[in-house]
């Protein structure tokens, strides 16, 4: 592969259009286009087998149509789109305040201390490794529909991420530059202004991130099974109309929403808050573009158990020295160092 | 000191006391991390049989003794086998396809035209959460058996791929030129040095999907299956019996961790063992 790679790079085509037809951006217009072509072909095949199965798979222009309304507002479903993901955007804004709150008093005391560490680490594992369907059916059962079972179903979704990326945070500190402000004799304010807040930042902007990503999986079920309203329960809503465009159309919106959300709400928020720092440092911290091949994705003895889940959101955990040092505990890790 | 003069020194005396004094101290550090998270287990599990009947009604909120005795109860029926082996075998197929497809795509994103093409799948197949595939695999699919199976594939296909494609990119490109020019066989080449080489990455790939599968196949099995885990939840939860609830899916959750963390571990630690003593 790698040949092709560097003939393509050493000698390209002199025809512009076949030098755009060999780019990797023509293969990304291309994807949706094959998948669109295996679908109308699909539909032609399943519909030649089994004639009434015409119901259940929706042509690409029914569900465009209806995707379409929805954007313009009009919907059979009792709220339009935009009011839907209002409400749950505001259920998860809510969660996650309440998630970062818990998740980083718990993890300052975390990173501060071993014996409070020792006391929570099981149980942070655990619930991290819960699935998200648990709490929501739980919180469904036992809260009732309305507000409060998503709300928490958020919260207990996003709080070990929260507070394993604030420990990690605390443990990475530059204890040198403490050392250093208190021989220049700098006063505490200063200190905590200009070098814990900064050196804790990527860590709580990671968290947020993740808090984020999988708190919005969460909630997204938790409204299926205990919501009366939100997107959620729109989903659920076309399905139990078995309406299958709108299954669709909706699952699309979903996608479209998760992605402007990471590339336009935290690259640029993630640009802003580290404009300071020379260049974002992607082996330090557990944050960044999912989209690009993310960078080393650790050898095998390098994972740590405590970020399994956390590749169940999009990012890939870059398991660094820290990690390592999270379970040095664990005798298996020890030869791989 | 007496005791330092009359019996003839084995060896250095004040360097062992000395070594004895930092063990001590590790003991004793050791010993108080135990005391610690042994109080936390006490403290969530107390506070879990406290709240449950005291501060939310129990049938809300069964206490873990409850679900200890629920468990016993559904064991003596008989149910937890077959559910188990109904669920354990779709993950099995569904994560066997996940496998072979996520590899193919990560082996064919090298190439740059394909790497275009496939990065928005894997994308969307890493964003996307995984009950908009169920949703979506049972309202076409109703309860046929390959709706699970096709939800668990788009879900954790993308993972393995990432990590497949990773690791080809970091392969030893100076180790596979000596081997080229020494003329070792592409078939040598291939196992002796492309497969260890990859074989972390794809441990991960495999771990971590297998983390995500297994709750995305319980998730489906709420939506379309009439067997299984899920399909045991989602009657409990309607039936209203929390307890029986709460005991499916921690006995399944108990059940997946010890593969993740027992089983995946040891049959890695084994495939690993050529290499445990090198950089010790």
């Amino acid at each position: 592969m790698s040949d092709t790679d560097t003939l393509t790079r050493r000698r390209p085509p002199a025809n512009p259009v076949e030098r755009f037809a060999k780019s990797p951006l023509a293969g990304r217009i291309a994807f949706p286009l094959v998948c669109l072509l295996v679908w109308l072909v699909a539909l032609e095949v399943v519909q030649s087998i089994w004639p009434f199965a015409v119901d259940v798979l929706p042509k690409p222009t029914q569900v465009l149509s209806f995707m379409w309304g929805e954007i313009k507002g009009e919907t059979l479903a009792p709220y339009n789109m935009y009011e839907t993901f209002g409400i749950s955007l505001k259920r998860l804004g809510i969660g996650m305040a309440i998630a970062m709150v818990i998740g980083t008093v718990i993890g300052l005391g975390m990173g501060l201390s071993k014996s409070v560490n020792a006391f929570f680490n099981d149980w942070v594992v655990a619930i991290l490794a819960m699935p998200n369907l648990a709490w929501a059916l739980f919180c469904s059962l036992a809260f009732g529909f309305g507000d409060i079972g998503p709300i928490v179903t958020v919260v207990l979704t996003g709080v070990p991420f929260v507070i394993i990326n604030v420990r990690e945070g605390v443990r990475n500190a530059p204890l040198d530059l403490y050392d250093m402000g208190r021989a220049f004799g700098v006063s505490r304010g200063h200190i905590i202004r200009h070098v814990l807040i900064p050196s804790l930042m990527p860590f709580m902007f990671a968290a947020g991130r993740y808090a984020f990503a999988l708190g919005w999986k969460g909630l997204v079920v938790a409204e299926v099974f205990g919501g009366e309203d939100g997107a959620g329960w729109t989903i659920k809503f076309w399905y139990d109309a078995h309406r299958a465009h709108g299954v669709i159309g909706y699952a699309m919106f979903f996608v479209i929403f998760a992605l402007l959300f990471e590339k336009f709400m935290f690259d640029r928020l993630s640009r802003y808050f580290f404009r300071w720092r020379p260049e974002v440092n992607a082996a330090d911290v557990v944050e960044e573009r999912f989209d690009a091949p993310p960078p080393a994705v650790v050898t095998a003895g390098a994972v740590s158990h405590a970020n399994t889940a956390a590749m169940e959101s999009l990012n890939q955990v870059t398991a660094g020295p820290k990690s390592e040092r999270e379970h040095g505990d664990d005798p298996r890790r020890h030869h791989d160092g | 000191m007496a005791t330092a003069v009359a019996p003839p020194p084995t060896t250095d005396p004040p360097r062992q006391s000395e070594d004895d004094r930092v063990r001590a101290a590790r003991r004793k550090e050791r010993i108080q991390v135990v005391v610690w998270r042994l109080a936390g287990y006490a403290f969530f599990l107390g506070l879990w049989e406290f709240a449950s009947g005291r501060l939310m009604s129990e049938r809300l909120l069964p206490g873990p003794s409850d679900v200890f005795a629920t468990f016993g109860e559904l064991w003596a029926s008989g149910k937890v086998p077959g559910a188990f082996a109904d669920t354990l075998t779709r993950i099995g197929i569904g994560f066997a396809i996940a496998f072979v497809v996520g590899t193919a795509i990560g082996i064919l994103m090298q190439n740059r035209w394909l790497n275009g093409f496939f990065r928005d799948a894997v994308t969307v197949g890493v964003t996307t959460p995984g009950l908009i595939w169920a949703l979506i695999t049972a309202i076409i699919f109703g309860n046929r058996p390959w709706g699970p199976l096709i939800a668990i594939v788009l879900t954790t296909f993308a993972l393995i791929s990432v990590n497949v494609a990773e690791g080809i990119k970091a392969l030893p490109k100076d180790l596979i030129d000596m081997a080229k020019s020494f003329g070792v066989g592409v078939v040598r080449r291939n196992r002796e040095i492309v497969i260890p080489h990859l074989a972390p990455y794809i441990f991960t790939g495999v771990r971590f999907g297998f983390s995500i599968a297994w709750k995305v196949t319980v998730l489906t099995e709420v939506f379309s299956s009439s067997s299984g885990i899920g399909f045991e939840m989602r009657t409990a939860s309607q039936l209203f019996r929390l307890p029986e609830f709460l005991t499916w899916i921690l006995a399944f959750y108990v059940f997946a961790l010890f593969l993740e963390k027992v089983v995946l571990e040891v049959i890695e630690r084994r495939f690993f063992a050529w290499r445990g003593t090198i950089n010790s």
